[in-house]
């Protein structure tokens, strides 16, 4: 299977150099999707053998995903794997992803992470209570829903045609998959914290929570 | 002191419509809409100086004093507004993100 890589970027000029560093020497095709960044992401990204694209405002992960996702399947993939460009994500679990997507059995592959891993606590166990709601509601169960390192097909990236277009984009993921009964499997990943006020905030979360109720009503 | 609130309040529409004039005139609104404001704030001056047109309908809707009738209308409209600005800054940021993305796409096809 034909596997590309697409690391959505915001801001991220301190850390992205090292995640391409590592990423390329995956010898996987690379998609970046500068997401309207004011620092030098996109010099930094430029330095290395990757597909560049750029937003030119900020319009969030969703969309950054999106267009990356768009790209990289004109480009012949049949598959992509989603990586953060915060570093957050270690390389050397993309094995996991590809083994799994390679199967053919899985629409999706969703990346988990556990306490050993990294997690702080109090984000596990929101994680975890928001994994029961999900559940409640859509019949599905994942262990890490905003876990932004995941796998997926070409059939599933058409069947998803996801509308959020900021952090909302993995619960959003989820709940579809649920509910458009695509295959899926989660593998174990490990993760490393950086920036306490990048990412997921207590507001982003409210916001997904109440998107998750909006999701319940359309059906 | 009801004369003092129809004075603010008349005060306060003229000072609408002088506003939509200026958006009229930097081109922010086309005729139809600074008709209709105007329209709406004469009609609200209209109401404030002369309540009592407003008692048949107060009645009508079981509503016991004309100032209450004149905030639940107040409400209503107010809701609506926001609905449809809501509306609308959701389809402009729905298309924003298009072109946004499109472009992105785009400029990548026009390098290879």
């Amino acid at each position: 299977m034909r596997i590309f890589i697409v690391i959505p970027a915001h801001n991220e000029a301190k850390r992205i150099g090292a995640v391409l560093a590592d990423a390329v020497k995956t010898k996987l095709p690379i998609v970046v999707v500068d997401d309207g960044s004011t620092d030098k992401t996109c010099e930094v990204a430029k330095k290395f053998k990757v597909t560049l694209l750029r937003h030119r405002i900020n319009l969030g992960k969703g969309s950054a995903l999106k267009t990356g996702c768009e790209a990289a399947f004109s480009m012949g993939a049949q598959a992509v794997v989603f990586l953060d460009s915060d570093g957050q994500h270690k390389i050397e679990d993309l094995p996991k992803f590809i083994r799994a997507l390679n199967t053919g059995k899985y629409d999706i592959v969703f990346g988990s992470r556990n306490l050993n891993m990294g997690v702080p606590i109090e984000r596990y166990v929101g994680n975890k209570l928001a994994s029961i709601l999900v559940n409640l509601l859509f019949n599905i169960y994942v262990s890490d829903l905003i876990c932004g390192y995941r796998g997926l097909t070409k059939r599933a990236f058409q069947k998803l045609d996801w509308e959020s277009t900021g952090y909302g984009v993995e619960t959003e993921t989820v709940v579809k998959c649920g509910r458009l009964g695509l295959t899926h499997c989660e593998v174990p990943v490990a993760t490393v914290y950086y920036d306490k006020f990048k990412g997921v905030s207590i507001l982003d979360a409210l916001g997904i929570l109440l998107d998750v109720f909006r999701w319940r009503l359309k059906r | 002191m009801i004369l003092g609130l129809q004075l603010t309040a008349i005060i306060f529409s003229l000072v609408m419509i002088y506003f939509a004039l200026i958006h009229y005139k930097k081109g922010q609104l086309n005729g139809t809409e600074i008709l209709s404001w105007i329209i709406i704030w004469i009609a609200a001056m209209f109401v404030v100086a002369f309540p009592e047109i407003l008692r048949t309908y107060a009645r009508t809707f079981f509503v016991t004093r004309v100032f209450d009738l004149m905030v639940l209308g107040g409400f209503i409209l107010v809701i609506s507004l926001v609905s449809a600005a809501y509306v609308r800054s959701k389809r402009t940021e729905k298309k924003l993100e298009e072109l946004v993305r499109k472009l992105a796409l785009r400029d990548t096809k026009k390098k290879k």
